[in-house]
């Protein structure tokens, strides 16, 4: 069986700046992928290519046997792809449980004009929602905020929300930005047992941006490491941990000799 | 001043000190978003302020509520119900706006509250036959007839057509061209409509020059006038082209913008400040000290022939006041008002209204003159051409 | 008055728990007998007209309160829906059966066309090019003469059914207050589906809500559309309403400033706060009838007042009441808020 995910050959330029070049790119079923890369190395682009936010300039998205390349974001999400934001991109005005709600969004069996009718048949269903969504909130453990606008949240309640507007999508794939960035470690472990639940739970496969090297050595299957936009390895994190390439491009410029050592052991 | 002025006028005005003496209510809805518009209203205060220390009216005073309907229909309906309903006025005013007058004489008529309108040409008005409704001003088809007529019979057949795209241009300058078409059997040789806020006619005046008509007829506001005549000249339109203009063209701004180009334009009006009856002299040197208006115009002066109109008739009806009695103290205003004849104040010609709900009956004012400019600029002159008093049932 | 709000909610928290259409039959029946208790026919003439400002506003909130486009077209809809009944009434004789339908489905479709520039257009951009719209329509009406240019349409004949005319205010209010009640209604029913979820979300970040499988065009469209139907339809029942009179000076700017300050005050993305709007902006509009020089100043004062210290407007402070006895609810629920750990997963471990 071939990959599940599979970009070929992914090009984006900003102007001058090329963001991606010539990625290739390939994510078996059920794998916890990892993908690293200092700042500015183009993995949030990346990231905003395969979830149709920005147009490829060439290459191909293949997911699932179907082509995605320049698909619309909600055609991505649709396909069984979901993803989260490193800066959220929270619905803050709106309710804890309405965020989760639209993650439902394409699974609504009602069209659009339908809700007039606010009893019968919508209103079945949309109890049949709640109820699914109030077990995804249970899921994260934000039952108890279901009607609470998500501003009112922490920044760790909102990580947890991402990750439920995520599931209540019910992908195949979830390409997860940085679940885990502000957080404090005991949060941080929280957050990665979670999203290691779901996984189980729905049988996802997942891929991770993450700066917190720990958390992608421990956690992934295999790892990616883009600098520059081009992908200058892949492997188990072992090989990863090894390899000269990273350690000298990625690791070496952030970090002294001391602190490169204490993240990969750790 | 001001008693000489009500001297002037017939009227039966005199503080009988009768018995009981009650309030007559009068709801006016005006616009008054321009600067003259506010004048006006304030001039209509002071009159009937001016009533009420004089004694009042058969010992009643009169109390006036204005509102501002800013020349929107919307407004001056609301204005009309909340008379009408809520503060039980004997009499209406209003409107000084076509677009608002018309509707709410619907709402007079069903609430069968008498209303009497102070500038509001659209002949349509009185056209819906309402019992309730009394016009001062000229209506619109007898300024069609006076200037098609004059055109006719003293210039030629020969007209180019220009107007600008605001209500009262439209409505005087296609109601001219259908004059022409009806009465003479003439087409124009002409006709264009400018766009909002264009400034430049060259284009069509340059097309016109080349038809060589006997005469260009321009409806618009008073700036639009004045450019249209400054730039006939410019493509060089000679003088012995007789230029007429919309009865916009009576402002003061007109003769000062276009200089010597106003010249031998002329337009019809209701009344002109160049009017040499002492009336009009009188009137007009007491508005200009009064409220600072330099060109007395029509608005004015039809305001100032309301309010005697509703003195006169107001005074001849017999009015209880009683609150219970209100509808029977409006049928009786309205009756005396439909009873006023002859009246003679600043209108060019008498006012005389008469009892049956048609256009023949309450359109009272069909005396229009012609006014022609002899002199531009600054110090402008201008004489009056023509004076004439339309068959009431001319242009229905 | 908290307490008084609080008795609102738990009394219509029952009702719905019988049957969802009950609070609005409750309210339908409340209504009904108001023209009864009013001191003259002025004050039944504000009520309906009211009712259509509510209407209005309904329309203007769902695409910029909901959906957070930022439209000023809303009059010129509205104008055209007016005007549609007008031409459909004075020049082919109409019925107003008829006429409401159509109506409505012109301002729809000029809908459309006002809502197209939104998908490439936010903000102010999209405020200029829907004003750019408005001004179009409302100087096309005064021009064409076929419309009745600056003169206006008069004679719109009052509705007719079976042969019963509704000839004054009294009458017509049996029209218009079950119409308003009715599109409210459908408002409420439609932003609280997955349709509404969808416009906030369009609203509050349409990046994330596309990743998140929302079709942002297609629901800005039907936002812009849904808002036209409001439009069209109080455009409609104005032109019918005595004196049965349109003009394109009740369509300018000025109007949409009224309609954008019911909408502001009464809070934006809120649908009650919008009804509550119209009737304040309406009966205080009244009220200052004859201070009429500094109306729009308090107008205006008012909209930069509200948006400065009050941006989510009287409804929204309402709203705030709820949402802070709900946090408070589920702080005293939760004990994680209180240790600051962010999920349940330990808990459930």
């Amino acid at each position: 069986m071939g990959p599940m995910l599979e970009v070929k050959g992914l090009n984006k330029s900003f102007g001058g700046l090329r963001a991606i070049r010539d990625v290739d790119f390939a994510v078996r079923e059920g794998e916890i992928r990892g993908l690293i890369g200092p700042n500015g190395s183009g993995k949030s682009t990346f990231f905003n290519l395969l979830s149709g936010v920005y147009a490829v300039d060439s290459g191909t998205v293949v997911f699932d046997g179907r082509d995605l390349t320049n698909s619309e974001p909600h055609e991505v999400a649709a396909a069984g792809i979901a993803r989260t934001f490193q800066l959220l991109r929270m619905f803050t005005e709106m309710t804890v449980l309405e965020n989760v709600m639209i993650g439902y969004h394409n699974h609504v069996k009602y069209g659009a004009l339908a809700g007039v009718f606010g009893f019968g048949r919508v209103a079945s269903e949309e109890k049949i929602i709640r109820d699914e969504m109030m077990e995804v909130l249970a899921f994260i453990g934000l039952e108890d905020f279901a009607s609470i606008p998500a501003s009112e949240l922490s920044i760790g309640q909102r990580r947890l929300l991402a990750l439920g507007r995520a599931m209540a999508m019910k992908p195949k794939l979830l390409l997860l930005d940085e679940p885990a960035a502000g957080l404090s470690p005991v949060n941080v472990d929280n957050i990665m047992l979670i999203i290691l639940r779901m996984k189980e739970k729905f049988n996802l496969t997942v891929v991770i941006v993450e700066h917190i090297l720990k958390v992608v050595m421990e956690t992934c299957d295999r790892i990616s490491v883009l600098d520059h936009g081009v992908k200058i390895a892949e492997g188990v994190p072992s090989e990863i941990r090894d390899d000269e390439a990273v350690v000298e491009a990625y690791l070496g410029r952030e970090m002294d000799d001391e602190e490169v050592k204490r993240a990969i052991s750790a | 001043m001001k008693k000489s002025l009500n001297c002037l006028v017939i009227a039966g005005v005199l503080a009988a000190g009768s018995a009981w003496a009650g309030e007559i209510r009068i709801g006016a809805t005006m616009r008054m978003i321009s600067e003259n518009g506010q004048k006006y209203g304030e001039m209509m205060q002071d009159e009937f302020a001016a009533i009420n220390e004089s004694g009042g009216i058969n010992g009643h005073t009169v109390k006036l509520i204005l509102l501002n309907d800013e020349c929107k229909s919307d407004k001056g309906v609301a204005n009309a119900n909340k008379f009408a309903y809520q503060d039980n006025v004997h009499l209406i005013i209003g409107s000084t706006c076509s677009s608002v007058s018309l509707p709410i004489v619907d709402v007079t008529a069903q609430a069968e509250v008498p209303q009497i309108i102070p500038h509001s040409t659209n002949d349509q008005i009185t056209r819906k036959n309402s019992a309730w409704v009394f016009r001062v001003p000229i209506s619109s088809r007898y300024y069609k007839g006076v200037v098609s007529k004059y055109l006719h019979d003293k210039v030629g057949d020969q007209i180019a057509y220009v107007y600008a795209s605001d209500a009262a241009a439209m409505s005087e300058t296609q109601g001219l061209i259908q004059q022409m078409r009806d009465v003479y059997g003439v087409e124009p040789v002409y006709e264009a409509q400018t766009q909002e806020k264009e400034i430049d006619f060259r284009s069509h005046l340059v097309t016109i020059k080349d038809l060589n008509p006997d005469a260009i007829f321009f409806g618009g506001l008073q700036e639009p006038i004045a450019r249209f005549l400054v730039q006939s000249y410019e493509v060089g339109i000679p003088a012995s082209v007789v230029r007429a203009a919309g009865s916009a063209a009576s402002n003061a701004p007109v003769p000062k913008l276009a200089g010597d180009a106003v010249k031998g334009v002329f337009f019809s009006a209701a009344y002109s400040d160049s009017d040499d009856r002492p009336i009009a002299q009188l009137f007009n040197s007491y508005v200009r000290s009064r409220y600072g208006i330099k060109g007395v115009d029509h608005d004015f002066s039809q305001a100032y022939d309301l309010i005697r109109i509703v003195e006169i008739a107001l005074g001849n009806a017999d009015l209880s006041l009683e609150d219970d009695d209100l509808a029977a103290d409006r049928t009786a205003i309205r009756d005396a008002i439909a009873n006023v004849q002859g009246y003679e104040g600043l209108a060019s010609g008498p006012i005389s209204f008469c009892a049956d709900p048609t256009p023949e009956c309450r359109d009272g004012n069909r005396t229009p003159v012609l006014i022609q400019y002899l002199e531009g600029g600054e110090d402008f002159k201008v004489g009056i051409l023509d004076r004439v008093t339309m068959p009431v049932e001319f242009g229905l | 008055m908290l307490t008084l709000i609080d008795g609102i909610e738990a009394f219509i928290g029952r009702l719905k728990a019988i049957h969802p259409l009950l609070p609005w039959l409750v309210a339908l029946l409340l209504l009904l007998p108001v023209p009864h208790f009013t001191a003259n026919n002025y004050q039944v003439y504000l009520i309906n007209f009211i009712c259509i400002m509510i209407i209005l506003a309904t329309g203007l909130n769902i695409v910029k309160g909901f959906a957070g486009q930022v439209t000023v077209g809303h009059v010129a809809l509205y104008a055209i829906g007016a005007y549609t009944s007008a031409v459909l009434s004075t020049k082919f004789g109409m019925p107003f059966y008829v006429n409401l339908p159509v109506s409505i489905l012109a301002a729809m479709i000029f809908g459309v066309l006002v809502g197209l520039p939104s998908f490439r257009l936010e903000g102010a951009y999209l405020a200029l090019a829907t004003l750019a719209f408005a001004q179009a329509v409302e100087v096309y009406i005064r021009v064409t003469n076929y419309l009745g240019a600056a003169s206006g349409i008069g004679g719109i004949k009052p509705p007719e059914f079976f042969g019963f005319t509704l000839r004054n205010y009294d009458e017509y209010y049996y029209l218009v207050m079950p119409i308003m009640l009715l599109a409210v209604y459908a408002s409420f029913a439609i932003l609280r589906s997955a349709t509404g979820r969808a416009f906030m979300a369009v609203r509050e970040d349409p990046i994330s809500a596309a990743s998140m499988g929302v079709n942002v065009r297609r629901y800005k469209l039907i936002a812009f559309v849904m808002s036209a139907f409001y439009a069209g339809l109080a455009g409609s029942l104005y032109a019918h309403m005595l004196p049965g009179y349109v003009h394109p000076n009740n369509f300018t700017v000025i109007e949409m400033v009224t309609v954008l300050l019911m909408v502001v005050l009464g809070g934006i993305g809120n649908i009650w706060g919008g009804i509550i709007g119209a009737i304040i902006v309406t009966i205080v509009a009244d009220i200052t009838r004859e201070y009429y020089f500094y109306q729009l100043l308090l107008f205006g004062a008012v909209i930069v007042g509200t948006v400065l210290f009050m941006p989510k407007g009287i409804g929204g402070i309402i709203d705030r009441y709820f949402v802070n006895r709900r946090f408070v609810a589920a702080r005293e629920l939760t004990a994680v808020a209180k240790r600051g750990v962010v999920g349940s997963a330990s808990r459930e471990e």
